[in-house]
């Protein structure tokens, strides 16, 4: 099972759902297949898990999707115990783990030795955890959880590789401002201030 | 000023900037503070297993309209820096770092953490201030939330003992 075959399945069932994407190739993936500005792509190794946290405590009644990497939750396990504890009912966490950091030339993570990911979210408190190993199981997990109204672990067994699709040309600042601007436009919310302070009073008389 | 009474003015501080969404890591010297952030109402309060990751969780929380802070131990700023580097100024993302001055001028130890502080935030650009006041505390913490929002930048406030009431405040520092 690829990572792009599992993106390009669930794809079309998103609608208006935010999405996280992990430092590495799954970005260019995922923009290429649903190119929203409900993305957002993270350019850290570590975080994604806690960034969609803090989507989904901040907008509850919005879900909120993680496509998170096995090296990038093994650096933070953490998040999965403080995650399970809040138990966001509208976040989905799932984690292509192809068992190497594949964006640094492929060595082996703790997965492909002993460690088991979805054990670990078990032992952390989440109740609904999903392995794929194949496709089919992939699809059926997500669909699940995309229905009901609970925190959900989706950890999908991987081959390493990236298809072959255009990088996402979208910088961090972009990502940031298409991101806000249209949180702010579909949610009626004002989050980025501006600047009080202009040359001229137009008002002034 | 007890503890519990500079606990109260730094959250009413908190509460007027507008801060809805705290996480926080304990130390000993910020008890009485992190329990008046859990048993305020209209603060959300996310308990850390490690710093970096309120980093994480408080950008996502800004970018869909919460004003946070992060409550921590200069240790837990020495943990966050990648975050605070990948995360808050790769982005330009506004957060308002609450950090315990451990190893401040008179404590008996954490010498070495006191002294790596103000130099680490200087390095990474992050205005700060050092409040010794309980006081001043509503209205720095006022300001620092604007200057966070206007530069878009983390902006950090370090908490000495004598602003958390756990020691006499002294005026001249």
């Amino acid at each position: 099972m690829k990572r792009y075959d599992c993106l390009r399945a669930v794809a079309p069932r998103f609608g208006d759902e935010l999405v996280v994407t992990n430092l590495g190739a799954v970005r260019h993936e995922w923009q290429a297949l649903r190119p929203h500005p409900g993305n957002y792509h993270l350019q850290n190794l570590g975080l994604t898990s806690s960034m969609a946290l803090g989507l989904a405590l901040a907008l509850p009644h919005r879900k909120i999707v993680a496509f998170d990497g096995d090296g990038s939750l093994l650096l933070n396990l953490g998040s999965l115990a403080t995650i399970a504890n809040q138990h966001p009912t509208n976040l989905i966490h799932i984690v292509f783990d192809n068992e190497c950091y594949e964006s640094s030339r492929g060595a082996p993570t703790a997965t492909a030795g002993q460690a088991d990911l979805a054990a670990v979210a078990r032992g952390c408190g989440f109740t609904h955890v999903v392995t794929a190993k194949t496709l089919a199981e992939f699809e059926e997990g997500f669909r699940r959880a995309l229905k009901s109204n609970d925190l959900y672990f989706i950890l999908a067994k991987v081959e390493a590789g990236a298809a072959d699709v255009p990088a996402a040309a979208l910088d961090s600042q972009e990502n940031k401002y298409r991101f806000v601007r249209y949180i702010e436009q579909s949610e009626n919310l004002k989050i980025l201030t501006s600047t009080l302070s202009r040359a001229s009073d137009p008002h002034a008389k | 000023m007890s503890a519990d009474e500079a606990a109260t003015t730094i959250v009413g501080g908190l509460k007027q900037a507008g801060i809805n969404l705290v996480v926080t890591l304990p130390d000993i010297n910020l008890a009485q503070l992190l329990r008046a952030v859990e048993d305020d109402p209209d603060i959300l309060h996310v308990p850390l297993c490690r710093e970096e990751e309120g980093i994480g969780i408080c950008a996502g929380a800004y970018l869909v309209g919460k004003k946070c802070a992060a409550i921590m131990q200069n240790g837990g700023f020495f943990n966050s820096n990648n975050a605070i580097v990948s995360t808050l100024l790769q982005y330009q993302i506004p957060l308002l770092l609450f950090i315990y001055y451990a190893g401040d001028i008179g404590d008996r130890t954490f010498s070495t953490s006191g002294s790596m502080t103000e130099p680490v935030l200087q390095a990474l650009g992050v205005r700060y201030y050092v409040m010794r006041e309980t006081s001043d505390a509503p209205e720095l913490i006022k300001r620092a939330q604007i200057l966070a929002e206007d530069a878009k930048r983390p902006v950090a406030l370090l908490l000495t003992k004598e602003v958390l009431g756990r020691r006499a405040a002294l005026k001249s520092l």
